[in-house]
């Protein structure tokens, strides 16, 4: 019983060293498992599946946020507005007001949306690219083509903000701390690692398309975007190289003869096209573009562009919708025509189509001196259109066949109307015809001026503004 | 990384082991180790009466000086002791003068006692890991006990809190049952919305405030999610103690800085069973409403918008001119919609009672309550509450457990009917058609009460329980342990049934939908402690050591499923042929901390108190896991000393000051980590994967340094008692979102900003006794703060998505408006001030007039009066501030809307100082643009300043002398019993247009006591 004292003692002694080694192993104590509910980016690729879902992600964000999105935040709402295809309707003071009305400002919020979102998205795919590269699991064909669209996507972005602000940084890491004060690049820099990007993704990216329905970029969407790109450098015969891979590739494009079915899900035209999600929904743009009662609630062509079809143009008919509210009638892009859900998705929203590789090649073939066979590929649309063969014969004449064909062909589509105005220098004299607010300045959107505030290597501001 | 959770277990288990062993042990140990004296003298059985010079006082502690024999008074002041005919008797009680008697021989010792004059000084006040005499206090504590907390009907404990303590500032966001409140302790601290929240503490048990609700199915009603506090039962409540300054949250460390709440459950104590039963009905009713225009004004104020539109031929959709509806009818919506009654019940029923050694306390609460609403909500709660305490028979051992269990129910419309009220045509139809149904009058508008046929549903459960072990080791030291166990669950649903809508849109249950959330969350904790005290001399040192180690588990699984083949199946969820999850989380908290005190004490004059905690939270990443905080407090009593002894006018005088650090943690789960989030976006079948955010593995603690400098005087045996205090409240570090350029990938990064927040401020306590009398006493308690919020330092704010929120030097609650100049006498429409003179009114250049909504000052006056068996307390809470009225939520004049009379005040007819400008239905663009600046201009911003009698109660003591009863009270009890304000809006206290005010309650109650 005596012992009892000394027990006690060392019962304390004991009790006093195990706080303390249980002091000593503190980091141990706070170490949480990892969260179940969600995954940590080197757990994402490790599998294929999860890496997909990033992928996927991606394109989910690129169909539903900003540029090539179908709702009137995007670049065919908003470029339709700022060139000549749109007329706007909506409330007063809006972003898309100031679009419209060539009225915008630096703190034009629909502009922040659009180089923001822009780069979160370009973040993502730097990601994909980063993650796939470290990954030891992701190996062969699998990390090729994750690789290969992620670039794809990061330069399809940087090729749009690229055209839309001039100078911009062209990202590809996900370091932010290097990314916060980045500087600006020339544009030539900025062409030269998009090149230098979809040069890559074509060797990484296999013929064939992972799905049915094209909504994934095979290596023939990667020479689509390319043939673009060197049509917008003026390197005429790679463009032509890249458009002729694509309309050579019969096999997989067929030229779709009914006006009425190039913009369904199946059309054998179509290269490369968004999913819309949910089963049972159809395109975005549809469901922006359409209305069914007049004053539009948004948006609606505008006398230019209704006026710009010639007499005859079967796209006329079947690619607009009207609304007449009794005294005036109402025209809309009626591409996609269903602006509500179906039993099963009808529509997808299409990103790149046949029809204007045709163009793209026959306007390089103009300037490759390859006139003729410049002139079948203009009458090829024409006569869909059920529109006689152009008369158009000089390189001059031709050149402005196939601009007048872009339009009437493209329109609405991601602002190829204002890109081609702009690439062949005709955006002031359109322009400032119809749209009183006009300036030089308006070539280029304004930086945000928000941006600006935070990472002072992107001064200077766009002249003008 | 790392996982090695067996590891970490495995140390909690040896611990345990060891420590179960040690007390096992106890009984031997005491029984060997202390030889019981020797009795050298012969011992008598000595008894006697306890009295308080009217009756018999009970629970009156007798002990023998220099022994452990103790016993305890009866319900008739009846004790007896065994002790040696020269022994000293010490006989103390709570707030009474402990009395020094020598038994001299005698065998029978009557004793009159008498109350403390300074025992209010002599309280101990709970500290949370200690507890300190309120004289010999050396930081900021307020306090509250069962005494107040009962004498209001209240169901959540913060309610009970409301204008009795300076520096805090409670509001509740809504009148219905189980909605939320917001409580700030010394202002708001963070920069983030979410991180202002205090800690709370409930019998030593760490208790989330984090809501588990699911605001989607909850914040049509109540303001938000379902308050975390509900699961506390305030009728089960002792005390609550509310922690400010430094030198008592330090010790707190990382979860300190916005102050911590100690809440005390009740105990039992030594004495007869007691059997106590206390019930009361209350009703409720709203305190204010709107004055709004009546059919006649109203019509003539939407004629006049068409006329002005230059409308002639009133639309089909104008149903309130057009003559589809009657004009003629008038109805008081706010006296249909939110009029009603609330009735809430409240039973509770305790037995406790115990020896010298074993304390219980068994008590259960049922309350039941309704809205004012129409329909058939109604909230139901029911609290078991138990505590049980045993000490061995040398007092060494002390093992004290608690629990508590709350359960409640929740059944609410969908949303609350305030904004229907205040916004229906006043002649727009009836409500039911002449059958009874529901009239939708030719689908010519909605009818309000369809939402009834919507429900919201949450049902709440939560545990808290507590085992406090301790043992003296030797003299003066002692071990304890905490071990803790809290479990809360909510279960939440919200139905949207198609019928809902107006039947003849043919809308079938194909658009039914049931909002879903079943959430829970359970924690330990475990809380060594080693506490020494040594007096030397003169001197008293006091020194405590102890660790905490907490483990939280939450998950949520929130889910929206919608088109049911029937509304009678809406709550099953397989029914639902859409189903949406949206939120599937799990997450897990651990933290970990080294505390110690050291408090020094000489001659209860000079008091040194240094507290320090060293936290390790798994919120942060690793190599940011650990702080410490640290705090020194000092207080001087310079009453006692020898210059100012004999002076009978001031009978305390204290000085105290404390400065030091505390910190928070409170920004979720697992923020440092680089991890992908489900985004539920749909590609060909492929659920998206997104990066949550920008890595940063680097953000740390946000810190706040308290300083606080303090004086209390008590003057005339301190009848007249004031304690100022000044306090200033750095909050640096501020964990926030940093503005990144946007070429991050991000708008922002999760990271310390090296921006500051300062809360400072005087608070002013003043107890007066007036008068103090066998018969009639009265005490007046009266507080009052005055905050003062700024933004100290905020680097590169220009450039941040703040720079129109807030402003270098001023508060964080201000709000940066258009200012309004009064009415254009050209156009008779409102204008602004254009700051940058460009022509037009445009954010945010012109949105620089600046509005400070935080309150100026605040404060409360509470007076307990009694006289023989009467007692009446009161309470006035007041708050100067300003905050939005009604003008910014109402649509403009000339909508189809109601609107407040004051409005009818316009432009032509009232010329250039009309409060309205022109009338529009809303065809004039640009009355609508001016509508749309002013809703968000100076004029929307007045002052909400009020003072309301929020409680009063009334009690009698039923004389019992002579039946079987012991005690029997009766009382009659109001809570916002009357408001004077000028604020343009419902209630000042909420603020709000969209939820029911505070109610007016008045309530009869009985207290039986056997």
């Amino acid at each position: 019983m005596k012992y009892y004292r000394q027990i006690q003692v060392a019962l304390i002694a004991a009790l006093i060293v195990i706080t303390c080694l249980w002091l000593f192993s503190c980091d141990s104590f706070t170490e949480t498992d990892l969260p179940k509910t969600q995954l940590i980016k080197t757990a994402v690729f490790q599998d294929v599946k999860t890496a997909t879902a990033a992928l996927s992600d991606c394109y989910a964000q690129m169909r539903d946020y900003s540029m090539i999105t179908g709702n009137s935040d995007g670049l065919s709402s908003l470029l339709g507005n700022y060139a000549d295809e749109l007329t706007y309707y909506g409330v007063s003071d809006s972003p898309l007001q100031n679009f419209y009305n060539h009225t915008l400002l630096p703190s034009n919020s629909g502009v922040s949306v659009l180089w923001n979102s822009s780069y979160n998205q370009i973040y993502a795919a730097n990601a994909i690219v980063e993650g796939v590269d470290n990954s030891t699991a992701i190996t062969g064909d699998n990390r090729n083509r994750l690789k290969g669209e992620a670039l794809f996507i990061r330069a399809f972005i940087h090729f749009n903000l690229v055209n839309l602000f001039g100078d911009i940084p062209y990202i590809t890491s996900t370091d932010y701390k290097t990314n916060t004060m980045i500087s600006k690049q020339t544009q030539a820099d900025v062409y030269n690692q998009i090149i230098a990007d979809l040069l890559e993704a074509k060797e990484l990216l296999p013929e064939t398309y992972t799905s049915a329905q094209r909504i994934r970029p095979n290596k023939y969407t990667v020479s689509a975007l390319l043939a673009r790109v060197f049509l917008y450098t003026e390197n005429w015969q790679l463009a032509e190289n890249e458009s002729n891979a694509i309309i050579n590739k019969t096999a997989f494009y067929q030229w779709q003869d009914n006006l009425d079915l190039v913009f369904l899900k199946d059309s054998p035209s179509t290269i490369w096209q968004l999913h819309p999600g949910v089963a049972g929904l159809n395109t975005m743009e549809g469901r922006t573009f359409i209305f069914t009662s007049a004053p539009p609630n948004i948006e609606a062509i505008s006398p230019e562009l209704f006026n710009a079809f010639e007499a005859g143009d079967q796209r006329k008919n079947h690619w607009l919708g009207s609304v007449n509210d009794g005294t005036d009638t109402y025209y809309f892009p009626f591409k996609y025509k269903l602006d509500t859900n179906s039993g099963t998705s009808q529509e997808y929203s299409i990103i790149f189509r046949l029809e204007e590789q045709y163009l793209i090649r026959a306007e390089a073939r103009i300037h490759l001196g390859k006139l003729a066979e410049a002139k079948n590929d203009i009458n090829k649309i024409r006569q869909r259109a059920t529109l006689a063969n152009t008369t158009a014969n000089t390189s001059e004449e031709l050149s402005q066949a196939v601009l007048q064909e872009r339009r009437v062909e493209l329109f609405t589509e991601f602002g190829h109307r204002w890109f081609d105005l702009k690439r062949t220098g005709k955006t002031g004299t359109v322009l400032s015809v119809i749209k009183p607010a006009w300036k030089d300045r308006d070539n280029l959107l304004p930086l945000p001026a928000s941006e600006l505030l935070a990472n002072s290597h992107l001064l200077p501001q766009n002249q003008g503004y | 990384m790392k996982n090695n959770s067996f590891y970490k277990g495995r140390l909690a288990f040896w611990y345990l082991i060891v420590f179960g062993f040690l007390i096992s042990c106890t009984p031997a140990l005491a029984k060997t180790a202390l030889p019981t004296l020797p009795s050298s003298t012969q011992q008598n059985q000595i008894s006697g009466i306890i009295t308080d010079g009217t009756g018999p006082l009970a629970g009156v502690t007798i002990t023998i000086k220099g022994q452990q024999k103790t016993t305890i008074s009866d319900f008739d002041g009846k004790f007896t002791i065994r002790a040696s005919p020269n022994d000293m008797l010490i006989f103390s009680f709570m707030s009474y003068k402990t009395l020094t008697i020598p038994v001299a021989g005698r065998t029978i010792i009557n004793i009159e006692m008498h109350q403390d004059a300074t025992s209010l000084q002599e309280v101990k006040i709970n500290a949370g890991y200690y507890s300190v005499k309120e004289s010999e206090r050396t930081g900021s504590i307020a306090k509250i006990t069962a005494k107040d907390i009962e004498k209001q009907p209240v169901t959540n404990p913060l309610a009970a809190m409301q204008g009795r303590m300076s520096g805090v500032n409670i509001t509740q966001a809504t009148g219905v049952p189980g909605g939320g409140f917001d409580i700030q302790i010394r202002g708001i601290n963070s920069i983030r919305t979410e991180g202002n929240s205090p800690l709370y503490i409930v019998d030593g048990v760490p208790y989330s405030s984090q809501s588990l609700g699911f605001s989607s199915a909850s914040s049509g009603i109540l303001a938000g999610t379902t308050s975390p506090l509900n699961g506390i039962n305030p009728t089960d409540l002792e005390s609550i103690e509310v922690l400010k300054d430094a030198d008592a949250t330090a010790i707190y460390g990382s979860r300190g800085a916005n102050g911590v709440v100690l809440i005390t459950t009740k105990k039992g104590k030594t004495g007869k069973t007691k059997f106590n039963l206390n019930a009361y009905s209350s009703f409720g009713t709203l305190t204010r409403t709107l004055d709004l225009m009546h059919t006649d004004q109203y019509l003539s104020m939407r004629r006049e918008a068409f006329s002005n539109d230059g409308i002639t031929t009133y639309p089909s959709y104008a149903y309130d001119v057009n003559g589809k509806w009657d004009q003629t009818r008038y109805t008081n919506w706010q006296k249909e919609l939110i009029g009603g009654t609330a009735t809430t019940n409240n039973l509770q029923a305790t037995l406790s009672g115990g020896s010298s050694g074993t304390q219980y306390l068994l008590s259960g609460t049922m309350h039941k309550e309704t809205t004012v609403f129409p329909g058939d909500a109604k909230y139901g709660k029911g609290a078991v509450h138990t505590s049980l305490t045993h000490s061995t028979e040398d007092g060494r051992f002390k093992i004290n457990f608690s629990a508590n269990y709350t359960a409640d129910k929740n059944i609410l419309p969908p949303s609350d009917f305030t904004y229907k009220a205040a916004v229906l045509a006043p002649n727009a139809p009836a409500l039911y058609d002449a059958n009874g149904n529901l009239n939708w009058e030719n689908n010519s508008w909605t009818n309000p009460l369809a939402t009834l046929n919507g429900r919201y549903t949450a049902t709440t459960a939560a545990l808290i329980a507590n085992t406090l072990l301790s043992y003296q080791i030797l003299e003066g030291l002692e071990l304890k342990t905490s071990l803790s166990y809290t479990d809360n669950r909510v279960e939440e649903n919200r139905i949207n049934p198609s019928t809902m809508y107006n039947p003849a849109f043919g809308i079938g249950s194909e658009r039914s939908t049931l909002y879903l959330n079943n959430a829970s969350s359970h924690s330990w904790t475990m809380e060594p402690q080693l506490n020494w005290l040594k007096k030397i001399g003169k001197s008293e040192i006091n020194i405590l050591a102890g660790a905490t180690f907490q483990d939280q588990k939450s998950s949520q699984l929130a889910q929206t499923g919608s088109g049911f083949p029937s509304n009678g199946l809406i709550y099953n969820l397989a029914a639902a042929s859409r189903l949406n999850i949206s939120s599937n989380s799990f997450s897990e908290y651990k933290y970990q901390a080294f505390f110690g005190r050291i408090n020094f004490n000489y001659k209860s004059k000079y008091i040194l108190n240094a507290t320090g905690r060293r936290d390790g939270s798994s919120r942060f990443g690793p190599g940011n896991r650990f702080a410490n905080f640290a705090a020194v407090g000092a207080a001087w009593v310079f009453s006692k000393e020898s210059f100012l002894d004999t002076s009978t006018f001031l009978s305390f005088g204290k000085l105290r000051a404390s400065y030091g650090t505390s910190g928070n943690d409170q920004i979720g789960d697992y923020q440092f980590l680089d991890t992908y989030d489900v985004t539920g976006n749909n590609y060909n079948g492929v659920i998206g994967l997104q990066p949550s955010r920008l890595f940063n593995p680097n953000f740390a603690w946000e810190t706040n340094k308290k300083l606080e400098i303090a004086i209390e005087l008590g003057f005339v045996n301190d009848r007249v008692f004031l304690s100022t205090a000044y306090y200033r409240n750095r909050s640096s570090n501020q964990l926030v979102g940093i503005p990144l350029a946007g070429t991050t990938g991000f708008s922002s990064l999760q990271a310390n900003l090296n921006a500051t927040v300062q809360n400072s401020g005087l608070e002013l306590e003043l107890r007066v006794e007036p008068f103090r009398s066998k018969n009639f006493n009265w005490t007046s308690n009266f507080n009052l703060s005055l905050p003062k919020n700024k933004l100290l330092e905020f680097p590169n704010l220009e450039s941040s998505p703040y720079a129109n929120r807030y402003l270098i030097g001023q508060s964080i609650s201000i709000q940066k408006v258009y200012h309004y100049t009064g009415i254009n006498p050209q156009t008779g429409l409102y204008s602004f001030e254009d700051y940058d003179s460009d022509g037009q009114i445009s954010s945010p250049n012109d949105q620089q007039w600046i509005e400070d909504t935080a309150p100026n000052w605040f404060g409360g006056f509470a007076n307990q009066l009694s006289y023989k068996n009467w007692s009446m307390d009161f309470l006035f809470q007041f708050v100067k501030q300003k905050a939005r009225n009604y003008l910014y939520n109402t649509s403009w004049a000339g909508d189809m809307v109601n609107q407040p009379i004051a409005i009818g005040n316009h432009w032509p007819v009232d010329g250039s100082n009309s409060q309205t400008q022109l009338y529009t239905t809303g065809e004039n663009g640009e009355a609508l643009d001016a509508w749309s600046s002013y809703s968000n201009s100076s004029a929307t911003i007045s002052d909400a300043s009020y003072i309301r009698l929020k409680s009063v109660s009334l009690s009698y003591t039923v004389p019992t002398k002579g039946s079987a009863i012991n005690t029997a009270r009766v009382y009659l009890q109001a809570q916002n019993l009357l408001t004077f304000t000028n604020y343009k809006g419902a209630d000042p206290e909420n603020q709000s247009s969209f939820f029911i005010a505070p109610l007016r309650q008045i309530s009869l109650g009985v207290q039986l006591g056997l």
